[in-house]
Protein backbone atom coordinates (compact mmCIF):
# COMPACT_ATOMS: atom_id res chain seq x y z
CA UNK A 1 0.00 0.00 0.00
CA UNK A 2 1.10 3.12 -0.67
CA UNK A 3 0.86 5.54 2.03
CA UNK A 4 2.27 8.26 0.64
CA UNK A 5 -0.12 8.51 -1.80
CA UNK A 6 -2.89 7.71 -0.23
CA UNK A 7 -2.04 10.97 2.12
CA UNK A 8 -2.05 12.84 -1.12
CA UNK A 9 -5.73 11.98 -2.05
CA UNK A 10 -6.53 13.70 1.79
CA UNK A 11 -6.31 17.83 1.30
CA UNK A 12 -6.83 17.72 5.73
CA UNK A 13 -3.86 15.75 6.47
CA UNK A 14 -1.41 18.30 5.16
CA UNK A 15 -2.49 20.81 7.17
CA UNK A 16 -0.72 22.76 10.00
CA UNK A 17 -1.75 22.44 13.22
CA UNK A 18 -0.09 25.01 16.26
CA UNK A 19 2.69 25.10 13.89
CA UNK A 20 3.01 21.79 13.79
CA UNK A 21 2.34 19.40 11.17
CA UNK A 22 -0.99 17.63 11.87
CA UNK A 23 -1.18 13.71 12.98
CA UNK A 24 -4.59 12.68 12.75
CA UNK A 25 -5.07 9.79 15.24
CA UNK A 26 -8.81 10.15 15.89
CA UNK A 27 -10.05 8.49 12.84
CA UNK A 28 -12.48 5.76 14.69
CA UNK A 29 -14.42 9.33 15.73
CA UNK A 30 -14.72 9.77 12.30
CA UNK A 31 -11.96 9.77 9.55
CA UNK A 32 -10.76 12.47 6.99
CA UNK A 33 -12.15 12.85 3.66
CA UNK A 34 -10.57 11.64 0.30
CA UNK A 35 -10.65 14.06 -3.05
CA UNK A 36 -13.15 11.44 -4.50
CA UNK A 37 -15.56 11.75 -2.42
CA UNK A 38 -15.48 15.74 -2.12
CA UNK A 39 -15.68 16.41 -5.65
CA UNK A 40 -18.25 13.46 -6.12
CA UNK A 41 -20.53 15.64 -3.50
CA UNK A 42 -19.39 18.83 -5.28
CA UNK A 43 -20.49 17.95 -9.10
CA UNK A 44 -23.83 17.16 -7.77
CA UNK A 45 -24.36 20.41 -6.50
CA UNK A 46 -22.57 21.95 -9.36
CA UNK A 47 -24.05 19.97 -12.15
CA UNK A 48 -26.99 17.97 -11.97
CA UNK A 49 -28.61 18.92 -8.53
CA UNK A 50 -32.35 17.76 -8.50
CA UNK A 51 -34.78 16.16 -5.36
CA UNK A 52 -35.03 12.53 -6.24
CA UNK A 53 -37.23 10.08 -7.07
CA UNK A 54 -39.66 12.99 -8.01
CA UNK A 55 -38.91 15.13 -10.88
CA UNK A 56 -39.97 14.35 -14.58
CA UNK A 57 -36.83 16.13 -15.60
CA UNK A 58 -32.94 15.12 -16.59
CA UNK A 59 -31.26 16.48 -13.23
CA UNK A 60 -34.12 15.05 -11.31
CA UNK A 61 -33.42 11.04 -12.75
CA UNK A 62 -29.75 11.77 -12.75
CA UNK A 63 -29.40 12.28 -9.35
CA UNK A 64 -31.95 9.59 -8.51
CA UNK A 65 -29.70 7.44 -10.38
CA UNK A 66 -26.79 8.67 -8.85
CA UNK A 67 -28.20 8.36 -5.25
CA UNK A 68 -29.89 4.76 -6.22
CA UNK A 69 -26.63 3.32 -7.93
CA UNK A 70 -24.26 4.49 -4.64
CA UNK A 71 -26.90 2.25 -2.53
CA UNK A 72 -26.27 -0.22 -4.76
CA UNK A 73 -22.55 -0.11 -4.23
CA UNK A 74 -23.04 -0.31 -0.77
CA UNK A 75 -24.75 -2.75 -1.05
CA UNK A 76 -22.09 -5.07 -3.00
CA UNK A 77 -19.40 -3.79 -0.36
CA UNK A 78 -20.62 -5.27 2.22
CA UNK A 79 -22.35 -8.91 0.20
CA UNK A 80 -25.86 -7.50 0.64
CA UNK A 81 -28.24 -9.76 -1.60
CA UNK A 82 -29.55 -6.14 -3.19
CA UNK A 83 -30.73 -3.01 -2.83
CA UNK A 84 -34.01 -3.81 -0.87
CA UNK A 85 -31.68 -4.54 2.03
CA UNK A 86 -29.96 -0.98 1.86
CA UNK A 87 -31.45 1.30 4.05
CA UNK A 88 -29.92 4.79 4.25
CA UNK A 89 -30.19 6.61 7.42
CA UNK A 90 -28.55 9.35 9.12
CA UNK A 91 -25.34 7.23 10.93
CA UNK A 92 -25.14 3.72 13.18
CA UNK A 93 -26.88 5.65 15.87
CA UNK A 94 -30.14 6.17 13.60
CA UNK A 95 -29.84 2.54 12.51
CA UNK A 96 -30.05 0.84 15.52
CA UNK A 97 -32.80 3.25 16.99
CA UNK A 98 -34.75 2.03 13.20
CA UNK A 99 -34.52 -1.42 14.99
CA UNK A 100 -35.00 -0.70 17.83
CA UNK A 101 -38.93 1.54 17.39
CA UNK A 102 -39.69 -0.95 14.83
CA UNK A 103 -38.59 -5.10 15.14
CA UNK A 104 -38.60 -4.06 18.50
CA UNK A 105 -41.91 -2.54 19.30
CA UNK A 106 -43.17 -5.32 17.09
CA UNK A 107 -41.43 -7.74 18.92
CA UNK A 108 -40.41 -7.40 21.92
CA UNK A 109 -42.57 -8.36 24.94
CA UNK A 110 -42.87 -8.01 29.00
CA UNK A 111 -40.49 -10.18 30.29
CA UNK A 112 -38.40 -10.94 26.84
CA UNK A 113 -34.45 -10.55 27.40
CA UNK A 114 -31.88 -8.35 24.92
CA UNK A 115 -28.00 -9.69 25.13
CA UNK A 116 -25.59 -7.41 24.84
CA UNK A 117 -21.73 -6.71 25.57
CA UNK A 118 -20.16 -4.83 28.45
CA UNK A 119 -18.32 -3.62 25.71
CA UNK A 120 -21.03 -1.95 23.49
CA UNK A 121 -21.11 2.50 22.77
CA UNK A 122 -23.70 3.78 24.20
CA UNK A 123 -25.32 4.14 20.91
CA UNK A 124 -25.93 0.15 20.93
CA UNK A 125 -27.22 0.66 24.91
CA UNK A 126 -29.83 3.39 25.04
CA UNK A 127 -31.86 2.46 22.35
CA UNK A 128 -32.15 -0.86 23.88
CA UNK A 129 -32.81 0.26 27.56
CA UNK A 130 -35.47 3.05 25.62
CA UNK A 131 -37.42 -0.38 24.17
CA UNK A 132 -36.78 -2.39 27.53
CA UNK A 133 -38.44 -0.06 29.62
CA UNK A 134 -41.48 0.63 27.38
CA UNK A 135 -42.30 -2.83 26.59
CA UNK A 136 -40.97 -4.12 29.91
CA UNK A 137 -38.25 -6.38 28.68
CA UNK A 138 -34.79 -7.15 30.30
CA UNK A 139 -31.02 -6.00 29.52
CA UNK A 140 -28.74 -8.52 30.22
CA UNK A 141 -24.85 -8.07 29.48
CA UNK A 142 -22.51 -10.36 28.01
CA UNK A 143 -19.35 -9.89 30.95
CA UNK A 144 -15.48 -8.73 29.25
CA UNK A 145 -12.28 -10.64 30.72
CA UNK A 146 -10.10 -7.94 32.06
CA UNK A 147 -8.11 -7.82 29.43
CA UNK A 148 -10.67 -7.07 27.14
CA UNK A 149 -12.57 -9.89 25.52
CA UNK A 150 -16.03 -11.34 25.56
CA UNK A 151 -16.50 -14.09 27.90
CA UNK A 152 -17.66 -16.49 25.47
CA UNK A 153 -18.00 -19.03 28.08
CA UNK A 154 -21.09 -17.41 29.33
CA UNK A 155 -22.80 -17.18 26.22
CA UNK A 156 -24.81 -20.38 25.77
CA UNK A 157 -26.06 -19.80 29.56
CA UNK A 158 -27.06 -16.64 28.94
CA UNK A 159 -28.71 -17.44 25.58
CA UNK A 160 -31.75 -18.84 28.11
CA UNK A 161 -34.54 -18.87 25.13
CA UNK A 162 -35.61 -15.32 26.80
CA UNK A 163 -33.54 -13.21 24.69
CA UNK A 164 -34.56 -12.32 21.32
CA UNK A 165 -32.84 -9.86 20.62
CA UNK A 166 -28.63 -9.99 20.09
CA UNK A 167 -27.04 -6.72 19.97
CA UNK A 168 -22.72 -6.66 19.42
CA UNK A 169 -20.32 -4.75 18.76
CA UNK A 170 -17.62 -6.39 15.97
CA UNK A 171 -15.42 -4.14 16.94
CA UNK A 172 -15.18 -2.20 20.10
CA UNK A 173 -14.35 1.26 19.82
CA UNK A 174 -12.28 1.57 22.93
CA UNK A 175 -10.20 -1.61 23.56
CA UNK A 176 -9.91 -2.78 19.70
CA UNK A 177 -11.48 -6.17 20.54
CA UNK A 178 -12.29 -8.01 17.34
CA UNK A 179 -15.34 -10.05 18.44
CA UNK A 180 -16.03 -13.87 16.94
CA UNK A 181 -19.22 -12.54 15.59
CA UNK A 182 -19.34 -15.51 13.78
CA UNK A 183 -19.84 -17.82 16.61
CA UNK A 184 -22.26 -15.45 18.12
CA UNK A 185 -24.79 -15.85 15.53
CA UNK A 186 -24.65 -19.29 15.30
CA UNK A 187 -25.35 -19.66 18.65
CA UNK A 188 -28.03 -16.97 18.91
CA UNK A 189 -29.88 -18.18 15.83
CA UNK A 190 -29.88 -21.81 17.69
CA UNK A 191 -31.49 -20.03 20.93
CA UNK A 192 -33.82 -18.01 18.83
CA UNK A 193 -32.45 -14.78 18.89
CA UNK A 194 -32.51 -12.35 15.92
CA UNK A 195 -28.73 -10.85 15.92
CA UNK A 196 -28.26 -7.08 15.32
CA UNK A 197 -24.25 -6.11 14.41
CA UNK A 198 -23.02 -2.84 14.79
CA UNK A 199 -20.19 -2.49 12.47
CA UNK A 200 -19.41 1.25 13.07
CA UNK A 201 -16.04 0.05 13.36
CA UNK A 202 -15.84 -2.49 11.43
CA UNK A 203 -16.82 -1.84 8.06
CA UNK A 204 -14.53 1.24 7.69
CA UNK A 205 -11.52 -0.81 8.51
CA UNK A 206 -11.58 -5.03 7.50
CA UNK A 207 -13.78 -7.07 4.96
CA UNK A 208 -17.40 -7.13 5.96
CA UNK A 209 -19.54 -9.49 4.61
CA UNK A 210 -22.93 -9.68 6.02
CA UNK A 211 -23.41 -13.38 4.84
CA UNK A 212 -20.85 -14.80 6.77
CA UNK A 213 -21.48 -14.42 9.49
CA UNK A 214 -25.16 -14.41 8.79
CA UNK A 215 -26.26 -11.13 10.06
CA UNK A 216 -29.86 -10.08 10.42
CA UNK A 217 -29.15 -6.14 10.64
CA UNK A 218 -25.45 -4.93 10.77
CA UNK A 219 -25.11 -1.02 11.16
CA UNK A 220 -22.68 1.44 10.00
CA UNK A 221 -21.75 5.21 9.53
CA UNK A 222 -20.45 6.79 6.35
CA UNK A 223 -18.38 9.10 8.12
CA UNK A 224 -16.12 6.96 9.72
CA UNK A 225 -15.01 5.34 6.11
CA UNK A 226 -14.38 8.79 4.20
CA UNK A 227 -17.48 9.87 3.56
CA UNK A 228 -19.78 12.39 4.72
CA UNK A 229 -21.42 13.08 8.01
CA UNK A 230 -25.18 12.69 7.67
CA UNK A 231 -25.41 9.37 6.02
CA UNK A 232 -25.54 5.98 7.81
CA UNK A 233 -26.46 2.22 6.56
CA UNK A 234 -29.04 -0.27 8.22
CA UNK A 235 -28.49 -3.65 6.51
CA UNK A 236 -31.09 -6.07 7.16
CA UNK A 237 -32.45 -9.04 5.80
CA UNK A 238 -35.56 -8.43 3.27
CA UNK A 239 -38.02 -10.55 5.43
CA UNK A 240 -37.37 -8.77 8.27
CA UNK A 241 -37.67 -5.06 6.58
CA UNK A 242 -41.05 -6.38 4.95
CA UNK A 243 -42.48 -7.44 8.16
CA UNK A 244 -41.27 -4.98 10.25
CA UNK A 245 -43.62 -1.60 10.53
CA UNK A 246 -42.30 2.18 9.26
CA UNK A 247 -40.15 3.98 11.39
CA UNK A 248 -40.87 8.08 10.33
CA UNK A 249 -43.82 8.56 8.62
CA UNK A 250 -43.67 11.45 5.49
CA UNK A 251 -43.21 11.60 1.78
CA UNK A 252 -41.31 8.95 -0.13
CA UNK A 253 -41.62 6.36 2.02
CA UNK A 254 -45.78 5.85 0.93
CA UNK A 255 -47.21 3.91 -1.93
CA UNK A 256 -50.86 5.48 -1.46
CA UNK A 257 -52.12 8.07 0.77
CA UNK A 258 -55.87 8.64 2.16
CA UNK A 259 -57.54 10.65 4.62
CA UNK A 260 -57.38 8.36 7.16
CA UNK A 261 -54.49 5.79 6.47
CA UNK A 262 -51.58 5.00 4.14
CA UNK A 263 -49.97 2.01 2.29
CA UNK A 264 -46.14 1.64 2.26
CA UNK A 265 -43.26 2.20 -0.50
CA UNK A 266 -41.45 -1.23 -1.35
CA UNK A 267 -38.23 -1.65 0.53
CA UNK A 268 -35.77 -0.09 1.06
CA UNK A 269 -37.87 3.77 0.69
CA UNK A 270 -40.21 2.32 3.16
CA UNK A 271 -37.82 3.67 5.74
CA UNK A 272 -36.75 6.78 3.83
CA UNK A 273 -39.44 9.74 4.87
CA UNK A 274 -38.56 12.51 3.53
CA UNK A 275 -35.84 14.03 0.80
CA UNK A 276 -32.79 11.87 2.11
CA UNK A 277 -29.54 13.25 2.55
CA UNK A 278 -29.00 12.09 -1.42
CA UNK A 279 -25.82 13.86 -2.16
CA UNK A 280 -24.46 12.55 0.78
CA UNK A 281 -25.33 8.80 -0.22
CA UNK A 282 -23.83 9.97 -3.32
CA UNK A 283 -20.44 10.87 -1.40
CA UNK A 284 -20.66 7.48 0.20
CA UNK A 285 -20.93 5.64 -3.01
CA UNK A 286 -17.31 7.34 -3.84
CA UNK A 287 -15.72 6.42 -0.58
CA UNK A 288 -16.98 2.94 -1.37
CA UNK A 289 -15.38 3.05 -4.69
CA UNK A 290 -12.57 4.48 -3.31
CA UNK A 291 -12.00 1.95 -0.41
CA UNK A 292 -12.49 -0.84 -2.58
CA UNK A 293 -9.79 0.53 -4.91
CA UNK A 294 -7.60 0.01 -2.44
CA UNK A 295 -8.74 -3.09 -0.74
CA UNK A 296 -10.41 -3.72 2.58
CA UNK A 297 -7.53 -6.33 3.03
CA UNK A 298 -4.62 -4.36 2.31
CA UNK A 299 -6.26 -1.58 4.70
CA UNK A 300 -6.95 -3.69 7.41
CA UNK A 301 -3.22 -5.60 6.92
CA UNK A 302 -1.74 -1.78 7.16
CA UNK A 303 -3.90 -0.76 10.50
CA UNK A 304 -2.91 -4.32 11.73
CA UNK A 305 0.83 -3.37 11.62
CA UNK A 306 0.75 0.11 12.89
CA UNK A 307 -1.23 -1.27 15.98
CA UNK A 308 1.55 -3.32 16.76
CA UNK A 309 4.21 -1.04 16.00
CA UNK A 310 1.97 1.45 18.38
CA UNK A 311 2.03 -0.91 20.72
CA UNK A 312 5.61 -1.72 21.06
CA UNK A 313 6.45 2.07 21.09
CA UNK A 314 3.62 3.03 23.77
CA UNK A 315 4.13 -0.11 25.79
CA UNK A 316 7.57 1.35 26.90
CA UNK A 317 6.78 4.20 28.39
CA UNK A 318 7.07 3.50 32.10
CA UNK A 319 3.61 4.43 33.09
CA UNK A 320 1.83 3.72 30.37
CA UNK A 321 -0.83 1.31 30.41
CA UNK A 322 -2.75 0.09 27.29
CA UNK A 323 -6.58 -1.63 28.12
CA UNK A 324 -7.48 -3.98 25.74
CA UNK A 325 -6.01 -7.40 23.66
CA UNK A 326 -2.75 -8.20 22.61
CA UNK A 327 -2.20 -6.43 19.24
CA UNK A 328 -2.34 -9.52 17.03
CA UNK A 329 -6.26 -9.45 18.40
CA UNK A 330 -7.53 -5.98 17.59
CA UNK A 331 -8.50 -3.73 15.38
CA UNK A 332 -6.40 -0.18 14.89
CA UNK A 333 -7.57 1.25 17.89
CA UNK A 334 -5.09 1.85 21.01
CA UNK A 335 -6.39 3.07 24.62
CA UNK A 336 -4.54 3.85 27.12
CA UNK A 337 -3.83 5.96 30.69
CA UNK A 338 -0.09 7.64 31.09
CA UNK A 339 0.89 8.14 34.50
CA UNK A 340 -1.80 9.24 36.20
CA UNK A 341 -1.61 12.52 33.94
CA UNK A 342 -5.92 13.35 33.12
CA UNK A 343 -6.53 12.32 29.61
CA UNK A 344 -7.99 15.87 29.10
CA UNK A 345 -4.36 17.16 29.93
CA UNK A 346 -2.65 14.72 27.81
CA UNK A 347 -4.79 15.45 24.67
CA UNK A 348 -4.34 18.82 24.93
CA UNK A 349 -0.49 18.33 25.55
CA UNK A 350 -0.61 16.54 21.87
CA UNK A 351 -2.99 18.57 19.91
CA UNK A 352 0.00 21.65 20.76
CA UNK A 353 2.31 19.79 19.15
CA UNK A 354 -0.27 18.95 16.20
CA UNK A 355 -1.01 15.40 17.39
CA UNK A 356 -5.04 14.73 17.38
CA UNK A 357 -6.21 11.69 19.69
CA UNK A 358 -9.09 11.29 21.65
CA UNK A 359 -9.87 11.74 25.52
CA UNK A 360 -12.84 10.71 27.77
CA UNK A 361 -15.15 7.67 27.77
CA UNK A 362 -15.56 7.69 24.08
CA UNK A 363 -19.36 7.31 24.48
CA UNK A 364 -18.76 3.81 26.77
CA UNK A 365 -19.22 5.30 30.58
CA UNK A 366 -20.71 1.31 31.28
CA UNK A 367 -16.87 0.01 29.81
CA UNK A 368 -14.75 2.36 31.62
CA UNK A 369 -16.39 1.64 34.65
CA UNK A 370 -16.31 -1.90 34.64
CA UNK A 371 -12.53 -0.93 34.03
CA UNK A 372 -12.30 0.87 37.12
CA UNK A 373 -11.74 3.88 34.38
CA UNK A 374 -13.44 7.51 34.24
CA UNK A 375 -11.44 8.03 31.00
CA UNK A 376 -8.47 6.89 28.75
CA UNK A 377 -6.61 8.96 25.65
CA UNK A 378 -7.34 7.09 22.75
CA UNK A 379 -5.28 7.03 19.15
CA UNK A 380 -6.94 5.44 16.39
CA UNK A 381 -5.36 4.12 13.03
CA UNK A 382 -6.63 4.55 9.58
CA UNK A 383 -5.07 3.93 5.90
CA UNK A 384 -3.72 7.09 5.66
CA UNK A 385 -1.50 6.86 8.84
CA UNK A 386 2.40 6.03 8.95
CA UNK A 387 4.72 4.67 11.27
CA UNK A 388 6.36 8.41 11.83
CA UNK A 389 3.03 9.54 13.08
CA UNK A 390 3.02 6.91 15.52
CA UNK A 391 6.70 7.82 16.46
CA UNK A 392 5.80 11.48 16.93
CA UNK A 393 3.08 9.99 19.39
CA UNK A 394 5.69 7.99 21.27
CA UNK A 395 8.24 10.76 21.02
CA UNK A 396 5.64 13.57 22.14
CA UNK A 397 3.82 11.10 24.98
CA UNK A 398 7.70 11.00 26.71
CA UNK A 399 7.59 14.55 26.47
CA UNK A 400 3.89 14.80 27.96
CA UNK A 401 5.39 12.68 31.14
CA UNK A 402 7.98 14.65 31.97
CA UNK A 403 6.32 17.96 32.33
CA UNK A 404 3.19 16.94 33.86
CA UNK A 405 3.97 13.28 35.58
CA UNK A 406 3.84 12.56 38.92
CA UNK B 1 7.73 21.39 25.52
CA UNK B 2 5.59 24.34 24.74
CA UNK B 3 2.52 24.15 27.12
CA UNK B 4 -0.40 26.11 27.18
CA UNK B 5 -0.50 25.49 31.24
CA UNK B 6 0.58 29.02 32.87
CA UNK B 7 2.96 28.34 36.39
CA UNK B 8 0.24 29.50 38.09
CA UNK B 9 -1.76 26.04 36.93
CA UNK B 10 0.95 23.95 37.16
CA UNK B 11 1.72 24.96 40.59
CA UNK B 12 -1.84 24.94 42.04
CA UNK B 13 -2.13 21.65 40.41
CA UNK B 14 0.95 20.01 42.15
CA UNK B 15 0.47 21.93 45.35
CA UNK B 16 -3.45 22.24 45.85
CA UNK B 17 -4.53 24.67 48.40
CA UNK B 18 -6.62 24.69 51.37
CA UNK B 19 -6.82 20.35 50.05
CA UNK B 20 -9.82 18.77 52.74
CA UNK B 21 -13.21 19.35 54.52
CA UNK B 22 -14.03 21.69 57.44
CA UNK B 23 -15.36 20.56 60.98
CA UNK B 24 -18.53 22.80 60.65
CA UNK B 25 -19.04 24.28 56.84
CA UNK B 26 -22.02 26.68 55.66
CA UNK B 27 -22.11 25.98 52.49
CA UNK B 28 -21.20 22.72 50.80
CA UNK B 29 -20.96 22.20 46.96
CA UNK B 30 -20.22 19.38 44.37
CA UNK B 31 -20.17 19.41 40.81
CA UNK B 32 -18.91 15.65 39.16
CA UNK B 33 -18.85 15.96 35.37
CA UNK B 34 -19.59 11.95 34.15
CA UNK B 35 -18.03 13.48 30.62
CA UNK B 36 -14.52 13.78 31.90
CA UNK B 37 -14.61 12.12 35.28
CA UNK B 38 -13.98 15.69 37.24
CA UNK B 39 -15.57 15.77 40.42
CA UNK B 40 -15.29 18.87 42.56
CA UNK B 41 -16.50 19.27 46.35
CA UNK B 42 -16.08 22.26 48.04
CA UNK B 43 -16.81 23.59 51.36
CA UNK B 44 -17.04 27.14 52.57
CA UNK B 45 -17.36 28.36 56.07
CA UNK B 46 -18.69 31.95 57.35
CA UNK B 47 -17.40 33.90 59.67
CA UNK B 48 -19.75 36.09 62.19
CA UNK B 49 -19.48 39.33 59.60
CA UNK B 50 -20.88 36.84 56.94
CA UNK B 51 -17.65 36.81 54.79
CA UNK B 52 -16.26 33.90 54.01
CA UNK B 53 -13.40 32.73 56.67
CA UNK B 54 -12.46 29.49 55.62
CA UNK B 55 -12.87 27.12 52.58
CA UNK B 56 -11.33 23.98 51.52
CA UNK B 57 -11.85 21.63 48.76
CA UNK B 58 -11.38 18.20 47.17
CA UNK B 59 -11.89 16.08 44.00
CA UNK B 60 -10.11 14.48 40.69
CA UNK B 61 -9.95 15.21 37.08
CA UNK B 62 -7.32 17.05 35.62
CA UNK B 63 -5.30 19.67 35.98
CA UNK B 64 -7.31 22.67 34.61
CA UNK B 65 -10.63 21.70 37.06
CA UNK B 66 -8.14 21.01 39.97
CA UNK B 67 -5.89 23.92 39.49
CA UNK B 68 -8.89 26.34 39.25
CA UNK B 69 -10.77 24.45 42.12
CA UNK B 70 -7.72 25.15 44.24
CA UNK B 71 -7.61 28.65 43.19
CA UNK B 72 -11.06 29.27 44.00
CA UNK B 73 -10.32 28.45 47.43
CA UNK B 74 -7.80 31.40 47.97
CA UNK B 75 -9.96 34.11 45.76
CA UNK B 76 -12.88 32.98 47.85
CA UNK B 77 -11.68 34.53 51.08
CA UNK B 78 -13.43 37.37 52.38
CA UNK B 79 -15.88 37.30 49.95
CA UNK B 80 -19.63 38.03 50.89
CA UNK B 81 -22.65 35.38 50.26
CA UNK B 82 -23.29 38.44 47.74
CA UNK B 83 -19.97 38.72 45.83
CA UNK B 84 -19.92 34.80 45.66
CA UNK B 85 -23.21 35.06 43.96
CA UNK B 86 -21.86 37.83 41.94
CA UNK B 87 -18.80 35.91 40.43
CA UNK B 88 -18.62 35.64 36.77
CA UNK B 89 -16.87 33.27 34.67
CA UNK B 90 -14.75 35.25 33.24
CA UNK B 91 -13.46 36.38 36.85
CA UNK B 92 -12.51 32.71 37.31
CA UNK B 93 -10.80 32.25 33.95
CA UNK B 94 -8.78 34.83 34.49
CA UNK B 95 -7.29 33.73 38.00
CA UNK B 96 -5.75 30.73 35.54
CA UNK B 97 -3.71 33.67 33.89
CA UNK B 98 -3.36 31.60 30.63
CA UNK B 99 -5.91 31.01 27.89
CA UNK B 100 -8.16 28.98 28.30
CA UNK B 101 -9.32 27.35 24.79
CA UNK B 102 -13.26 26.89 24.54
CA UNK B 103 -13.18 22.82 24.93
CA UNK B 104 -11.45 23.03 28.27
CA UNK B 105 -13.73 25.88 30.15
CA UNK B 106 -16.13 23.45 31.45
CA UNK B 107 -12.87 21.78 33.21
CA UNK B 108 -12.10 25.54 34.21
CA UNK B 109 -15.57 26.45 35.49
CA UNK B 110 -16.23 23.11 37.18
CA UNK B 111 -15.68 24.74 40.54
CA UNK B 112 -18.03 27.85 39.98
CA UNK B 113 -20.90 25.62 38.74
CA UNK B 114 -20.09 23.80 42.32
CA UNK B 115 -20.54 27.26 44.01
CA UNK B 116 -23.59 27.90 41.82
CA UNK B 117 -25.36 24.90 42.83
CA UNK B 118 -24.03 24.91 46.58
CA UNK B 119 -25.27 28.69 47.15
CA UNK B 120 -28.45 27.50 45.80
CA UNK B 121 -28.78 25.02 48.43
CA UNK B 122 -27.80 27.22 51.21
CA UNK B 123 -30.43 30.12 49.79
CA UNK B 124 -33.14 27.21 50.21
CA UNK B 125 -32.12 26.18 53.59
CA UNK B 126 -31.59 29.42 54.82
CA UNK B 127 -36.10 29.97 53.38
CA UNK B 128 -35.11 32.34 50.78
C1 LIG C 1 -18.74 0.95 17.98
C2 LIG C 1 -19.53 2.17 17.64
N1 LIG C 1 -20.86 2.11 17.57
C3 LIG C 1 -21.61 3.17 17.27
C4 LIG C 1 -21.06 4.39 17.01
C5 LIG C 1 -21.96 5.56 16.72
O1 LIG C 1 -21.74 6.06 15.46
P1 LIG C 1 -22.51 7.39 15.01
O2 LIG C 1 -22.14 8.43 16.01
O3 LIG C 1 -21.96 7.66 13.66
O4 LIG C 1 -23.95 7.08 15.01
C6 LIG C 1 -19.68 4.52 17.08
C7 LIG C 1 -19.02 5.82 16.82
O5 LIG C 1 -18.62 6.57 17.63
C8 LIG C 1 -18.90 3.39 17.41
O6 LIG C 1 -17.57 3.47 17.50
Amino acid sequence: MDTARIRADFPALSCTVHSHPLVFLDSAASSQKPLPVLEAMERVYREYYANVHRGIYAFSEEATLAYENARDRVASFINARGREEIVFTRNTTEAINLVAYTWGRANIRPGDRILLTEMEHHSNIVPWQLLAQEKGAQLVYLPITDDGFLRMDLLDSLLDGQVKLVAVTMMSNVLGTINPVREIVQKAHGAGAVVLVDAAQAVPHMPVDVQDPDCDFLAFSGHKMCGPTGIGVLYGKEALLEAMPPFLGGGDMIRKVEWESATWNRLPWKFEAGTPAFVEGIGLGAAVDYLSGIGMEAIAAHERGLTAYAMERLSVLPGLSVIGPPAHQRGGVVAFTFRGIHPHDIAHMLDMEGIAVRAGHHCAQPLHRRLGLTATVRASFYLYNTAEEVDRLAQTLERVGETLGR
Amino acid sequence: MSTFYSETILDHYAHPRNWGRLPSPDIVADNDDPSCGDQVHLEIALGPDGRVAQVAFEGEGCMISMASASLFTEHLQGKRIADLEGLTEEEVLGWLDAPIPPNRRRCALSPLIALRAGLAAYRRAAGG
